[in-house]
């Protein structure tokens, strides 16, 4: 049965590079990586960027240095130039005995805090190993826009999985090879596992690459794997669903598009309502998988959150898959 | 190989039955032929022997497997080859047919060697989606011997191809036949049922209305029919008379009697004519 099932997901590897719409959604979340790692440049770190001044005292530059990205300026008004540019940076202005922080205002509240800490800190005189704890935990409270970008990315390509198996249904039935299929000893669950493969490492595959271009190689992969593929289901099963249901191509692939609508919804849910809010995104597996992948790419997952999150998106998608497979089986007789 | 009791098929409930009530066995080893004009109920009746279509009412056994059990296994033993050609449009003919071998337990047949045997050599390394319908049409039927088949399904195995090829095909039928594969092949075209089948069900209307080899059919029905050619008025007249009907008989009398009789001879009956005789309808 395996070999069989391999044979399906290799066919489909291979009718699908020979596809426009579906070879093009093979390379689209490469194409937003690049974008992504072209246009956010400076924006890919876990900590604050601070800008302070050359003629600082060095030690307090080095010691800086440990724990953010610093920039070093000749003049004040370098500085504040420097602050006013679109990413997150913080500076460090002398201010007789002590320092002032200015930011542009746009920053969320971490940064500044973040920068506040580390200051202290270094009035305090403490040494890394004993803070390196502490200071990550602030880490995570920062939420670089670029992660975000790469969060929203893996969302996308999740999506394009679906579509992906969407088309490719479309044209098993189009072609009516899927009655060919049919009088085989193939069975019918083999012939949904590998086209679900077929959509579900072809999108993994984007991910892995996509993280890789835009420079999240040191990420947890074992963490990440595990949430694609569970956030994967939902994707794959509205995928069957539109396939079986659509007629053509475009049809079946602007259906799929209609996922984007809770996915965005998820993300805008988790990144603007307030902590006593966000209960109400619970029932979107999307806001899950959003969730637990932020963390991780800011490399502030722990096991137990992955796995609830990883159960939540699992559960909430088995239930639409049980809603559904009535439909999928009676589609593919 | 096959047995068929009181099979229905409705496509909506409140439409008449696309088959009715049909009843019907297969032996090993023997071509049935279902004969009949488009919309018969044909391919209906193989979507339920190859359980594509499912099973609605009636008992239908197919190669030791009962068909309202699902077991995909039993499939190793068939094959089905389509009315509508239905490959990969993306892949080439070699990688149809490699693809579609991979998915038997079975031995299977070497992906090249039915291509040449359906006259597709030079074409394997072409998509099939550049194909003409003839050229689908084939690999489809290539494929469908794939998993060296016991009990082979045609669904109308020679409509649309040009003669020579056609032939081809009868050819390879016949040689399968000859090696013991069971097959039921549809068609609507009266010489593929005298020339292939052992037997041949008359279907119309989702209805059979008799089962009989294609000899027994003439001997019955064929040698009663007397075609006359005559003058009348100076012109030529042609005229065919059943002698197994009283008026019939009667009037060829009267033509004898009266005119000038230029040619005559009894003959033999196609299956098209026993068809119509049988059914009052014509194959088309
Ligand atoms: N998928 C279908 N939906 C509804 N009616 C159908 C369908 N397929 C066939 N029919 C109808 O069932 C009858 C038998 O069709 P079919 O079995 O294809 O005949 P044949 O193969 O003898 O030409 C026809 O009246 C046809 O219109
Ligand atoms: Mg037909």
């Amino acid at each position: 049965m395996i070999k069989k099932i391999l044979k399906v997901l290799q066919k489909d590897f291979k009718t699908s590079r020979r596809d426009f719409m579906a070879a093009y959604i093979i390379m689209a979340p490469i194409l937003i990586a690049i974008a992504i790692a072209v246009f956010t440049p400076g924006l890919n770190d876990t900590t604050v960027n601070l800008a302070m001044l050359e003629s600082d005292d060095a030690a307090h530059i080095e010691y800086m240095e440990q724990f953010a990205k610093v920039e070093v300026f000749e003049s004040v008004e370098d500085m504040e130039a420097r602050v006013e540019k679109r990413d997150d940076i913080a500076a460090l202005v002398p201010a007789g005995d002590s320092y002032e922080i200015v930011v542009q205002g746009n920053e969320p509240e971490a940064v500044p805090g973040y920068t506040k800490v580390l200051e202290a800190l270094y009035q305090l005189g403490a040494t890394k190993e004993e803070t390196t704890a502490e200071l990550m935990s602030f880490g995570h409270t920062v939420p670089p826009l670029k992660t975000m970008f790469v969060n929203m990315m893996i969302s996308m390509t999740v999506m394009l999985a679906g579509m992906l198996i969407a088309i490719s249904i479309v044209e098993e039935k189009t072609e009516n090879t899927i009655n060919a299929v049919n009088v085989t000893p193939l069975t019918q669950t083999g012939f949904v596992i590998g086209k679900s493969l077929f959509g579900g490492l072809t999108a993994l595959a984007g991910i892995v690459i996509g993280l890789f271009i835009t420079g999240y190689g040191d990420i947890n992969w074992i963490m990440i794997i595990l949430v694609g593929l569970s956030s994967m289901i939902l994707s794959l099963v509205v995928g069957f669903i539109q396939g079986l249901t659509s007629d053509d191509l475009m049809e079946a692939a602007s259906n799929v598009k209609m996922l984007f609508l809770p996915i965005a919804g998820s993300i805008a849910g988790y990144e603007l309502l307030a902590d006593k809010w966000q209960w109400t995104m619970y029932w979107s597996p999307f806001y899950w998988s959003y969730k637990a992948n932020l963390l991780i790419l800011s490399k502030t997952a722990d096991w137990p959150t992955v796995l609830l999150c990883t159960g939540m998106v699992i559960a909430l998608s088995l239930v639409v898959y049980f809603l559904a497979r009535p439909k999928i089986r009676e589609g593919l007789s | 190989m096959i047995s068929v009791k009181n099979l229905s098929h409705l496509y909506n409930k409140e439409g008449k039955p696309a088959v009715n009530n049909i009843s019907f066995e297969v032996e090993k080893g023997e071509t049935f032929g279902f004969l009949g004009p488009s919309g018969a109920g044909k391919s209906t009746t193989q979507g339920v022997l190859t359980g594509l279509l499912k099973l609605q009412k009636g008992e239908v056994n197919v190669a030791g497997y009962d068909v309202s059990h699902v077991q995909n296994k039993r499939f190793n033993k068939i094959g089905v080859s389509f009315e509508q050609s239905n490959v990969y449009g993306k892949l080439t003919a070699k990688e149809n047919l490699e693809f579609y071998a991979k998915l038997f337990d079975v031995e299977t047949r070497d992906a090249q060697e039915l291509i040449d045997l359906v006259g597709l050599s030079g074409k394997e390394n072409v998509r099939a989606g550049e194909f003409s319908k003839g050229m689908k049409h084939r690999l489809t039927f290539a494929r469908s011997m794939i998993n060296n088949p016991e009990l082979w399904f045609l669904d109308e195995p020679t409509t649309g191809l040009d003669p020579a090829i056609a032939a081809t095909i009868k050819d390879i039928i016949n040689a399968q036949k000859a090696k013991g594969t069971t097959a039921f092949l549809t068609t609507h075209n009266m010489y593929i049922a005298d020339e292939l089948c052992d037997r041949v069900a008359f279907i119309i209307d989702g209805e059979i209305k008799l089962i009989d080899t294609p000899k027994n059919l003439k001997l019955k029905y064929g040698q009663k029919l007397v075609d006359v050619e005559y003058l009348e008025g100076g012109k030529t007249k042609k005229e065919t008379f059943k002698t197994i009907d009283e008026a019939d008989r009667n009037k060829l009398a009267e033509v004898i009697k009266k005119h000038d009789i230029q040619t005559m001879h009894t003959k033999e009956a196609t299956l098209e004519e026993i068809f119509i005789q049988v059914t009052g309808r014509g194959l088309v």
